[in-house]
């Protein structure tokens, strides 16, 4: 069985999201370890919501992402969404004046 | 450089409303990504792994210190605090948000910039010669012609949905700086013997999955026939590009599979239509452009300074950086700087708010607040006295923009990337700052002498590996970074596209496996003065495959 | 069919599509336009009717194909089965300004709000707008921009010589 989230890019924002789905509803987060992860039997349902959140304008570009449960949490199988959950894998340029517009991860 | 008119501001201005409105309508969800998309992406906006990437245009690569200002407070204000500058000269963001794009464009505006046609199927910004104008080989200035193909191809009504993305670059000078040949239109300013000046016009050429050296399809034409000539090339790609398959697309592939001949007589039986058009030049059309571009103010100076001598044999650190980054001007007493984005502490072409904020200064201070960028991916400073070079090379050096390395080893290309880059299959950025941490010597990257190694991580191939010297490409293989090596390409007047070596080799193997290719060419080059390529060219693979793979 | 422009104001369309499968001695009464195919082949027999003519291309046809018969034709549709794909601005252009077609030239298919400014430029001032377009903002889309650079039906000449 394999475990899955569903991902997208945050219209708004851009960043990198993956579903919650819980008792109060869809919502996205940028914490990958916050996700709502399914086996293939039930992603349907994590797919019908994700399919709406792009419908209503919240998100960009969904799919699924196959991961594994660690002992830090979810991790992604793919090398390619292993960057995208978390981050560049380089030291990104540093200014003394750094911005606010933090990832929220 | 060209100074803005009250047309062209204007035009900045009704630009930003509408980009304004669009996203306002994407947002309340008027606007469906798909037509969304089409739209951002004319305004230079890519969503990419992690973010929205914005590309703001910078015109044949001239910029003004308050520009450059502009371009520091956005990497502040809007993204985290720096930018990528890029093979085509433009620059990238790499964290905007979607709802701030248009106040950023607004800002932009302010100083003459923005972002259209920086991407999507259309003609993009006209690349050209960082020297163009100071250039002591220089034929004819390429920027007035550049301009001209600025304001003929912005907006244009019939060119804004090609098959493909269409780019051109001109140069004006005997060396190549501009890649010219791997455009799809390059354009070369040449003399004929009785000093008459004449335009080749070479289209076709491009990188990706078929690399393609451009076609030489018009040998002489007159300067003032440029724009026609362009619209009619342009009219044969719209008409008969192939839009059935996104990768048969682009112009090289028309050409090809038209045949070389065929498509001269295409676009020559189109051009007969249209050549005494309004957009033929008349001499005053070119004199007022020309006009925009005049040298500024060079004072009278000696081109010798026993100062700098002196300060080149005292100080070996220095006399390091004058001999790797320093090129003649073409006025004497005046130099022409290089801006290394190539340190062992950032990516390639990648520039701090604070690094722009002070380059912007030091091009007050010393060089007629003008700044370049170049393609492959570093910043000139177009016009130094002679006699300021050690002052600046200080203040270069404490903002680690002083690496000695111009046009050497580690003076790479490397694209953005799987760190970065959604259509990337693998990551360049940790492969280049591997190869410039095993080769972070002076003296043997001086030893190897003029070579280019350059890194893309797809096939798309937007760190040119194609036409390096040395190029590395890197792929996914059964979700494994795997990285192919290519030897034998060159992006100047002597163009050629590289040729791969053999089976792809790990992240881990790949520095190795170049260190190897400089040993064989190091045993094998005739004298110290025989490049890379000229050697490569003599002896062929055998040698390199032999040590590689025997 | 609904949200029609011509010469930017919404108006009814008092054209009929004419397929190509229907008798050719039964078509209906009042203007038609006729795939380019049909209209080679019927020719005769078409300028016989006491009503007028369009013929639609595809974008893939020459337009100097047609221009012996553009004196005869009131309407000349082109096509943009995707909003990216721009052929038919060239015929557009070609049509108005090398072979001097004067009549209706009217965009098809993905017409959308953001593209007509370029249309209108390139010769076309007639829209079929696609359903979900609203017209309030597309009649606005015209006048967006306002500076232009270059040549193209609507201006001879580039903005240095004007």
């Amino acid at each position: 069985m394999a475990l899955q989230v569903y991902t997208a890019s945050l219209l708004k924002e851009g960043l990198v999201a993956y579903l919650c789905l819980d008792s109060e509803g869809i919502s996205w987060t940028t914490d990958l370890n916050k996700a709502t992860a399914a086996e293939d039997s039930d992603i349907d349902t994590l797919r019908e919501a994700a399919e709406r959140s792009d419908r209503d304008n919240i998100v960009v570009g969904i799919y699924p992402v196959l991961v594994e449960k660690t002992a830090s949490g979810f991790e992604p199988v793919e090398n390619r969404e292993k960057i995208r959950a978390n981050g560049p894998t380089i030291i990104l340029p540093q200014s003394s004046k750094a911005s606010t517009n933090l990832h929220a991860a | 450089m060209y100074q803005y008119s009250q047309a062209d501001h204007q035009l900045l201005q009704e630009r930003v409303s509408q980009f304004r409105d669009q996203v306002q309508r994407r947002l309340s969800g008027d606007l469906s990504e798909d037509e969304f998309k089409q739209q951002r992406l004319r305004n230079g906006l890519y969503l990419q792994l992690h973010a929205y990437m914005l590309r703001v245009a910078v015109p044949y690569g001239l910029l003004s210190s308050n520009q450059m200002r502009t371009l520091a407070h956005i990497a502040r204000k809007y993204d985290r605090g720096y930018g990528h500058f890029s093979t085509r000269q433009n620059i990238q963001y790499n964290w905007p948000k979607l709802e701030d794009v248009p106040q950023i464009l607004e800002d932009l505006a302010e100083v003459e910039m923005h972002a259209i046609q920086t991407s999507g199927n259309c003609i993009r910004n006209t690349t050209s010669d960082p020297l163009a104008g100071v250039a002591r080989d220089e034929i004819e200035d390429p920027r007035p012609y550049c301009e001209l193909i600025r304001q003929w191809s912005t907006f244009h009504p019939e060119f804004n949905f090609l098959p493909r993305k269409f780019k051109i670059a001109v140069s004006g000078a005997t060396h190549d700086r501009a890649a010219v040949a791997v455009h799809d239109i390059g354009v070369r300013l040449v003399k004929n013997v009785k000093g008459e000046l004449g335009l080749e016009i070479y289209v076709g050429g491009g990188l990706g999955r078929t690399p393609m050296i451009g076609k030489l399809i018009r040998k002489f034409l007159p300067p003032h026939d440029m724009l026609t000539y362009l619209e009619a090339i342009l009219r044969v790609y719209n008409r008969l590009g192939r839009r059935d398959n996104l990768y048969k697309a682009r112009i090289k592939i028309l050409v090809h599979e038209t045949g070389e001949e065929k498509f001269r007589e295409l676009v020559e039986e189109e051009w007969e239509q249209i050549k005494e058009n309004g957009l033929r030049l008349s001499d005053t059309d070119i004199n007022n452009i020309k006009s925009h571009f005049k040298d500024p103010s060079y004072e009278t100076l000696s081109d010798f300074d026993s100062d700098f001598d002196a300060q080149l044999l005292a100080d070996p650190e220095f006399a390091q950086w004058a001999d790797k980054n320093i090129e003649l001007h073409k006025q004497d007493g005046y130099r022409v700087v290089y801006l290394s984005l190539k340190s062992r502490n950032q990516p390639s072409g990648d520039v701090t708010a604070d690094q722009m904020d002070a380059i912007a200064d030091l091009a007050d201070k010393y060089s007629l607040g003008a700044i370049r960028t170049t393609h492959r991916q570093n910043l000139v400073l177009s016009d130094v006295k002679l006699t300021d070079l050690h002052s600046l090379w200080l203040d270069l050096k404490a903002l680690d923009l002083a690496t000695p390395n111009y046009n050497h080893l580690t003076d790479l290309i490397s694209c953005p990337g799987m760190d970065y880059c959604s259509l990337a299959t693998a990551r360049s950025i940790p492969i280049a700052q591997a190869l410039t941490k095993r080769f972070d010597s002076y003296d043997y990257i001086n030893d190897l002498g003029d070579i280019s190694l350059n890194i893309s991580g797809c096939i798309n191939a937007c760190g040119h590996h194609h036409v390096a010297n040395i190029g590395i490409l890197g792929v996914n293989k059964k979700g494994i970074e795997v990285y192919q090596l290519t030897l034998g390409g060159s992006a100047r007047e002597d163009a050629s596209i590289g040729k791969i070596i053999g089976p792809a080799f790990t992240a881990d193997e790949i520095v190795d496996a170049v260190s190897q290719v400089l040993d064989v060419y190091l045993e094998n080059r005739e004298d110290p003065d025989e490049t890379f390529l000229t050697t490569y060219r003599r002896i062929g693979q055998d040698p390199f495959k032999e040590k590689l793979y025997g | 069919m609904g949200k029609y422009i011509k010469d930017r104001k919404p108006q009814d369309d008092s054209w009929t599509p004419y397929t190509g499968l229907e008798e050719i001695d039964n078509l209906p009464a009042g203007d038609i336009y006729i795939p380019f195919e049909e209209w080679q082949a019927n020719k005769e027999q078409l300028l016989k009717r006491n009503h007028r003519l369009g013929v639609i291309l595809e974008n893939t046809d020459d337009v100097n194909e047609i221009s012996a018969d553009l004196e005869r034709l009131d309407l000349i549709v082109l096509q943009f089965p995707k909003m990216a794909d721009g052929r038919a601005f060239s015929q557009a252009r070609l049509l108005r300004e090398r072979l001097g077609y004067t009549g209706e030239i009217r965009a098809t298919g993905d017409v959308l709000q953001d593209q007509v400014f370029y249309m209108q430029r390139c010769g076309f001032n007639a829209f079929e707008m696609r359903d979900d377009q609203d017209l309030a903002t597309t009649l606005a889309a015209f006048d967006e921009m306002t500076v232009t650079y270059q040549p193209a039906a609507d201006e001879e000449l580039p903005i240095w010589r004007r």
